[in-house]
């Protein structure tokens, strides 16, 4: 009973992802006559849609993974020695520090385009990479906090305490001792700010902006697809080439997905 | 497995560090214009990609401008939101404007960001920029002009349905539209997105500039209700619902499903601008396409009035550092005869006196433009005859509540409560 | 979060003066970056769209004139805004109350190490990789009049099923794709809590009899309880942004019947030049969403308490 449904559950979840794939494959009589069908694969159209001349597929991956790398390794710099010292410290004012690092998921993105343009000019960052990384870091920022709290809050005081009778200051306690242990909450949140950072849509093209001439793979697919595009044998296999090295990565990676939040999330 | 440690915490900082330092180093003048580099200009343009006019369309097209002159390097500039329109805004608001910009036509709120170019002797001759001038103002020029109020249809469903030639007026329409539904053919492409609107204004507006010239005038004056004078208009299209004319389900399709739909022989008739006729131009399909104006309520003159719409428009930046520059480039666009005639094709647009090698199907078009009464503007409008901005988007709302189940009274006073609170 | 008040902060004790401001220095070496940027990118712009609110920008001009409170009293009476509201709060309402439902069930149903397990755990999850806007643009293919579905409808001989075309469908499936693309997420978070339930509660009850549904409503439940707050609040908070997926699959349409509030904050600002507007839009969101996320933490923990006792 359980796993005839499961089965029928999975073939449900896959129809929009073989969709995809199938049509990615096709050309537009037999995509529009049979979107279902498997009839006349031909692999041109992909072919055409990884030499693009609208968008170098490669160089979006490039730009792309750098964007992803570089928020990452600042989100982790910067939210795990907070998040220490919230989860360690019974003071009133680190609490509220946490409340209001959450209030942060509360702020829908639409009321930051325009603002944060005007910060990141006041900064002069604004159309830059630095810029660009810096504020997707800031977006991390709330829910690394409160799941790297969580999960601090598990990791026994103790042995804070014996690094602290050994002479380690506050510093090295915390990357010494404790970050070896959140390796678990901090794998979960790479997965899950690599998924936010590259489908992120709004941000890179607002904030890079037209002139900087870089797009990232879901922006640089939208511009080369266009929102009256008809032609669905670019349609289909740009979009596949487009989330196809996520869905590998995430496949791989799943398993560390849960262990960091079994902690996190549910002791917050 | 203690000892390393420390050392993952300073790679991890001094990445951060590499990273802020070669931000710093090579981007950040990267969305800035770099201005003179060795006399060399930048002239930045924020241009629209569709299918027909591709980013490598449009590098090609300005590459001869720059091989003539030399000292200026045009960079094109694909919009970053979901348009122009949503761009230019975000980019004025970043400090980047651009120094070009197609696409948008000059409304209150823009011309106060642009260039006046009343004064240039060239802008004179270019397509409707009379219309499109604002209290006697240029900060307009175009290439062409899109005729909108174009009925194109199946020419083998015509002849399956018995119909020996196209309507003139809005009766015989339902007429043809009751035998093409009596030979098995859905009569009327319609559909959802922004095409509900776009296609009733195309249809109305030869009857509309006839019964009310100067349309968009009175409404802001105050002496036309928008909504109560297309109300005809909106009970006809009701009973089209009603008897089947056109796809109850019509508001389920996107622009290009009702596009595609209409090119691979699903329904008889399309209501569309001069510009499908590039997407005909590439179909692959086993009938023939014909156009006719849209037909006009009984008593009016036919062909009426062309819905018409400036293609290409361009605009120049006020804040433009470049403004030489950028002036010989706009005055290249729209009147050096080879960029005109390759922007012309690539888009299905027109221009009279501008022959270029045509199909069928655009023949067809250039001529109805040629016996066209006039051209008039349509729906929001453009120069002094321009509505609140998005009122094409409130108007599109309020038709789809047709198909679900609005009466046309109801529809009419939504556009006109829109209108109301829009002053 | 009660402000009854404990210690006052300044009483800490003076003795171990020399440690503590060392103490201290290293402290906020460790949290003054991240507050620090958090507040420059994230509070002074959420302090800017404030501000805009009570103005008449239209987003291009160079000076906005103050109107004060005329923006958020133009809302009161903004027909579009209050349908908008409507759909946001049916999507927010109905999508928590199937992302958890799914999301608890399945993980009840995949919860335990083994291949089959994990297979499933990546199926239901994956959605979750897609961006919203390739979700939408498939299933409208899927399930658009001319679609996928209705391809196979219509050559079998039925009538066409209005998935996108009928509003009270449209909303349908639009909650419907929303909840298909999310409880994945639900699915994980759930099954991180159930990893904490002690086990030996669980056969404990199982010895003294207790049937499978007991156990679930006795044990389980109620020890799952910080987890299903954590979920009902992120489902809400995330819902009530819902953004792109309106793009992709219903354009706002048939008829403006799915427009949401965040699409009509994107709308307002940007096509309709009423930037001022769609910012006092945009802080009304925010409110609005903070203080159900408040209601529902609070609701949560009365709940929690009458369990325990």
């Amino acid at each position: 009973m359980r796993k005839p449904f499961l089965w029928a559950t999975v073939a449900f979840m896959l129809i929009p992802l073989y969709v995809l794939t199938v049509n990615a494959f096709k050309d537009q009589q037999d995509i529009l006559a049979n979107p279902f069908g498997l009839g006349g694969l031909t692999l041109e159209p992909l072919g055409r849609a990884l030499t693009n001349p609208q968008f170098n597929v490669v160089k979006g991956y490039a730009v792309t993974l750098l964007f992803v790398v570089s928020v990452n390794l600042l989100s982790v710099v910067l939210a795990a020695p907070a998040a220490y010292v919230i989860a360690r410290s019974p003071k009133r004012r680190f609490r509220v520090l946490m409340l209001f690092f959450l209030a942060g998921t509360f702020i829908p993105g639409q009321v930051l385009v325009i603002p944060v343009v005007y910060v990141l000019k006041t900064l002069g960052l604004m159309g830059t990479i630095r810029g660009f990384v810096l504020f997707e870091t800031v977006l991390t920022l709330p829910f690394s906090i409160f799941l790297y709290a969580g999960y601090i809050a598990t990791v026994p005081a103790v042995l804070d305490q014996a690094a602290a009778v050994d002479g380690a200051g506050r510093l090295r306690t915390f990357w010494q001792i404790v970050f070896p242990l959140m390796r678990p909450a901090v794998a979960t949140m790479v997965i899950l700010n690599t998924f936010s950072v590259w489908n992120d849509f709004v941000n890179p093209q607002i904030i890079l902006g037209p002139g900087s001439g870089l797009y990232t793979v879901t922006t640089g697919v939208y511009a080369a697809v266009s929102q009256y595009s008809t032609d669905y044998t670019v349609v289909f296999p740009t979009l596949l080439l487009a989330i196809a090295p996520l869905l590998v990565f995430f496949v791989f990676m799943q398993r560390h997905i849960i262990s960091g939040l079994t902690a996190g999330a549910t002791k917050g | 497995m203690r000892s390393p440690r420390p050392i993952h915490a300073l790679t991890a900082i001094g990445g951060l560090l590499l990273l802020a330092g070669c931000g710093g180093g090579g981007f950040a003048g990267g969305s800035q214009a770099q201005q003179s580099e060795g006399g060399q200009v930048t002239v930045r343009m924020l241009v629209n990609i569709t299918p027909n006019l591709t980013q490598a369309y449009w590098d090609g097209l300005v590459k001869p401008f720059e091989q003539a002159n030399p000292g200026i390097d045009v960079k094109i500039e694909a919009p970053t939101g979901k348009g122009v329109a949503d761009t230019l805004p975000q980019q004025l608001a970043a400090g980047n404007a651009p120094d070009v910009v197609e696409t948008l036509t000059a409304d209150e709120t823009l011309s106060k960001q642009m260039l006046d170019l009343t004064d240039q002797p060239w802008a004179k001759d270019t397509p409707l920029v009379k219309e499109a001038s604002l209290n006697g103002r240029v900060y307009t020029v175009g290439v062409g002009v899109q005729a909108q109020s174009l009925v194109f249809y199946n020419k083998a469903t015509f002849d399956k349905a018995g119909i020996d030639r196209p309507p003139t007026t809005l009766d015989e329409f339902d007429t043809v539209m009751g035998k093409l539904k009596a030979a098995g053919t859905l009569p009327l492409q319609t559909g959802g997105e922004f095409l509900t609107g776009l296609q009733l204004l195309q249809l109305s507006s030869p009857s509309r500039a006839q019964a009310h010239p100067t349309w968009q005038q009175d409404i802001k004056a105050g002496k036309l209700k928008a909504g109560e004078s297309l109300l005809p208009f909106l009970e006809r299209y009701l009973t089209w619902i009603d008897k089947g004319y056109v796809d109850k389900n019509a508001l389920g399709m996107k622009y290009a499903d009702a596009e595609t739909a209409f090119l691979s022989g699903k329904s008889a008739m399309y209501v569309m601008g001069s510009w499908f006729t590039a997407a005909e131009a590439k179909a692959k399909k086993d009938f023939e396409v014909g156009v006719f104006p849209a037909p006009v309520d009984k008593g009016l003159r036919y062909p009426g009035p062309q819905g018409a719409t400036m293609a290409a428009p361009y605009m120049i930046l006020k804040s433009t550092p470049q403004k030489d520059a950028a002036v010989k480039l706009v005055r290249w666009l729209v009147t050096d005869p080879a960029a005109v005639k390759s922007q012309l094709k690539q888009d299905g647009n027109f221009r009279s006196g501008v022959e270029r090698e045509f199909t069928p199907l655009e023949k067809q078009v250039q001529e109805i433009l040629d016996t066209a009464p006039s051209g008039v503007p349509q729906g929001e409008g453009y120069g002094d005859a321009t509505l609140p901005k998005s009122f094409n988007a409130a108007w599109n709302t309020e038709v789809q509540g047709l198909y679900v189940g609005k009466s046309p009274k109801e529809v009419a006073e939504g556009v006109d409560r829109w209108l109301a609170g829009r002053k | 979060m009660t402000l009854t008040r404990e210690a006052p902060l300044v009483t800490t004790p003076v003795v171990r003066r020399k440690p503590r401001t060392r103490d201290g220095w290293v402290t906020a070496i460790m949290v003054a970056p991240a507050t620090v940027l958090y507040i420059v990118m994230l509070i002074v712009p959420v302090g800017l769209a404030l501000y805009l609110s009570l103005t008449d920008w239209d987003g291009f001009s160079a000076n906005p004139a103050f109107v004060g409170a005329a923006n958020y009293v133009n809302l009161l009476d903004d027909p579009e805004l209050r349908r908008a509201a409507l759909v946001t709060l049916l999507v927010a309402a109905a999508g928590t109350a199937g992302l958890n439902l799914l999301g608890l069930g399945f993980a009840l149903l995949v919860n335990g190490v083994s291949r089959a397990n994990t297979f499933f755990r990546i199926v239901l999850f994956y959605p979750h990789v897609l961006s919203a806007l390739v979700v939408g643009f498939l299933w409208s293919a899927i399930l658009g009049t001319t679609g996928a579905v209705n391809n196979l409808v219509t050559t079998w001989g039925g009538e066409v099923l209005p998935f996108l075309s009928d509003p009270t469908w449209a909303t349908i499936t639009m909650i419907a794709v929303l909840v298909w693309a999310g409880f994945g997420v639900n699915v994980v978070l759930y099954l991180a809590g159930l990893q904490a339930v002690p086990h030996s509660l669980i056969e404990a009850a199982r010895i003294d009899g207790a049937t499978r549904l007991q156990v679930f409503r006795n044990v389980t439940l109620p020890a799952l309880g910080p987890s299903v707050t954590v979920n009902i609040v992120l489902s809400l908070v995330t819902l009530l942004k819902t953004y792109d997926l309106v793009v992709s699959l219903t354009a706002g349409g048939p008829a403006g019947q799915t427009q949401t509030v965040a699409y009509l904050i994107l709308w307002n600002s940007f096509h309709d030049a009423r930037l001022g507007f769609g910012s006092a839009q945009s802080v009304l969101l925010m409110l609005v969403t903070a203080a159900l996320a408040f209601v529902v933490t609070r609701l949560r923990r009365r709940g929690e308490l009458a369990v325990h006792q």
